[in-house]
């Protein structure tokens, strides 16, 4: 019971690179520049604030639940965090400010569906539209710029050549990776999505768990945001438009099922590459991008029919 | 709860501890304002003919999408001097005027690939900075083109979007001699363009005296929200003469409320961009007029002015590009798809 779901992940994990390797081995093939170091550091940066993202939308997922918050979340963390900056806070506390008001927005959806009892969709939909329209009365519409080159040096430093947000979401992902493996709140998370009632009676904290899920997801939405920031320079209100759907479309093609229980790190990290290098190759092969959102769809499609398949022949 | 803090702080302390990167300083730009500045039609007198370049140059364009008739209209002016100079011309756009990363991956990817210059027309002010920034460390001069305007811009080619609204407005102060109500449809709030267009309409017109400015509100671009909002003003306001709104589609939306209301005698309804349906809609009666900012020659312009940049021109930091209000008096003369036709016709104002 304990060992079969993890190997079946692992499986499903193997699927996904191969997927991965397919597609990178297309391009490597049809364009030259796809395979070259500078051009892989670059799928991996544009992958990075994807890849943020989708790790808390995972964990999300993996509970049972949906968070479509996260783009308006980021730009009211990166609001917030960008004013106190410019209002001259010191770097340290503008960026926990921003984290703090992640965290603030996902206890309030955790909050709501799980005190209020409310469908995580619904709860989610609502703050899409009302952390969205908090980042606007905030900043009254306008970008905030003259962010402090300190703060940008944070970004868009490297670390022995790896940009600095593809370091930082590498290592997110390690200790996403340790809690949903190694710790109590990985299992409880995974028994919550499973079956909630069932998890209940065995003794599990499901509220704690969910308010967890969702609190980590505002948070990695204001690490996202901040990674944004320092790269543009700037603080708009309107960032993070349809964040919440790439990471979906992540989690998904790394094996998250969207009915719970089930979703892999590795995985969801493997579903942002994959969708970053899709990006990057069609470009560079000057397709234009209605076929980028053309072969988008048709790769999730196919891997939730890989999904699906693999899924049957192991008889649950 | 332990692990987020952790996972946090961890993250920060990190990102705290690593590298280090230049910035540069330039005076931010505002394309309206900027005093370094030109007409497109001085292009010629005072920096002669068009410069050669080598055939086989490499250009390319990054713009919002291509499912906005704007967008298309001017990569069909960039690829006329594409051809005409017979360069290597590609041209790529987001998915969606929202897709503001998705722009930037694309504006990235272009970078690596060898390009002469590229022409950015960004989502919002700084969503391709990154982009800007690595194009200038990679040696690759940048030009923005409209109408989100890139603070730290070297060169600016795009119409003077204060100038649409202050175009209107005189319409109104010429034709409406009695003056009236007026009401404005925005665009998205926080947008360089709407903003602009809106102040040049608003204080022209209030400047008459006998206008008033009843409302002025947002409706996102949006056909249907411009259509929802003029319907409610026009409950507001039953002897309201006239509608400027900040975009063709918006005031499409309008022309249906006012006629809904059985006001199409009474009210005028301008828009700004000269879109095909506009044209459409002006020859029927039903659009009184708009502000045409010629998409086509506009590309043709800001890729002759790339070229110009390429050849070593020292050319202002902001070229203005043509525009002209269309009414049912002048809207054959500018429907010509004949850009030669079309030059002479507004040099000719």
């Amino acid at each position: 019971m304990t060992k079969s779901p993890f190997r079946h992940l692992r499986l499903r994990d193997a699927g996904t690179l191969l997927g991965l390797l397919l597609i990178g081995g297309v391009f490597a093939v049809l364009t030259p520049v796809f395979l070259t170091a500078p051009n892989l550091l670059n799928i991996l940066q544009q992958s990075s604030i994807n890849a943020c993202i989708a790790l808390g939308m995972t964990l999300v997922i993996i509970s049972g639940g949906i968070d479509l918050s996260v783009g308006p979340v980021a730009a009211l963390s990166a609001v917030v965090g960008a004013a106190l900056m410019v209002g001259g806070a010191p770097i340290a506390v503008a960026v926990l400010a921003a984290l703090g008001v992640g965290m603030l927005c996902g206890l309030m959806n955790g909050v709501l569906i799980t005190l209020g009892g409310l469908q995580p969709f619904i709860v989610t939909l609502g703050g899409l539209s009302l952390y969205r329209a908090l980042a606007l009365i905030f900043t009254g519409g306008t970008p905030i710029f003259g962010l402090p080159d300190g703060f940008r040096a944070l970004t868009n430093g490297t670390l022995l050549g790896v940009p600095n947000p593809v370091v930082v979401v590498a290592v997110l992902a390690l200790l996403a990776w340790v809690v949903l493996n190694k710790t109590p709140l990985g299992e409880y998370l995974m028994a919550v999505g499973g079956n909630a009632e069932a998890a209940r009676i065995s003794g599990v904290p499901v509220t704690l768990t969910k308010l967890a899920a969702y609190m980590i997801s505002g948070a990695l939405a204001a690490v996202a945001a901040l990674i944004l920031l320092g790269r543009l320079g700037a603080a708009e209100p309107t960032m993070g438009n349809l964040w919440e759907l790439d990471a979906i479309a992540a989690a998904a093609i790394g094996g998250a099922s969207l009915m719970g229980g089930r979703g892999s790190i590795i995985g969801t990290l493997v579903g942002c590459i994959i969708l970053g290098a899709l990006r990057n190759g069609l470009t560079l092969m000057n397709v234009q991008a209605f076929y980028q959102l053309l072969a988008t769809g048709i790769i999730i499609i196919v891997a939730m029919l890989i999904d699906r398949a693999t899924a049957g022949k192991e008889g649950h | 709860m332990k692990h987020i803090l952790k996972t946090c702080l961890l993250g920060s302390a990190f990102a705290l501890s690593l590298g280090i990167a230049q910035a540069q300083d330039l005076t931010p730009l505002n394309s309206d304002a900027e005093p370094d500045r030109m007409d497109w039609s001085e292009l010629e007198a005072r920096f002669g003919p068009m410069p050669e370049t080598p055939a086989g140059t490499k250009v390319g364009g990054v713009s919002k999408t291509l499912t906005n008739e704007y967008w298309r209209s001017l990569g069909e002016g960039y690829a006329n001097v594409a051809k005409a100079e017979g360069l290597e011309f590609v041209y790529q756009a987001a998915q969606s005027e929202g897709d503001q990363l998705g722009q930037l991956s694309i504006a990235e990817n272009l970078i690596t690939q060898g390009f002469a210059v590229l022409l950015f027309s960004p989502q919002t002010d700084a969503n391709l900075i990154p982009a800007v920034e690595k194009a200038e460390a990679a040696g690759v001069p940048i030009l923005n083109v409209n109408d989100a305007v890139i603070p730290s811009a070297k060169n600016y080619v795009g119409n003077v979007q204060k100038g649409n609204g202050v175009n209107v407005a005189q319409w109104f102060i010429d034709n409406r001699p009695d003056g009236g109500k007026v009401a404005v449809i925005e665009g998205q709030p926080g947008v360089y363009a709407a903003g602009q267009r809106t102040a040049g309409f608003t204080e022209t017109i209030t400047a008459a005296g006998n206008f008033e400015v009843v409302a002025s509100v947002p409706a996102d671009w949006s056909r249907e929200l411009a259509f929802n909002a003029a319907a409610t003003i026009l409950q507001q306001h039953p002897d309201l003469i006239g509608f400027y709104a900040n975009n063709d589609g918006m005031a499409l939306g309008v022309v249906e409320a006012v006629k809904a209301a059985g006001k199409a005698e009474q009210v005028a309804v301008f828009g700004t961009d000269g879109i095909s349906d506009a044209y459409a809609a002006i020859r029927a009666g039903d659009l009184t007029g708009t502000v045409d900012s010629f998409p086509v020659l506009t590309g043709e312009v800001a890729l002759e002015v790339a070229l110009r940049l390429l050849a070593g021109q020292d050319l202002p930091r902001v070229v203005a590009t043509p525009q002209a209000l269309v009414t049912a008096d002048n809207v054959e003369t500018f429907a010509t798809s004949d850009m030669a036709a079309l030059r002479a016709a507004l040099l000719a104002q």
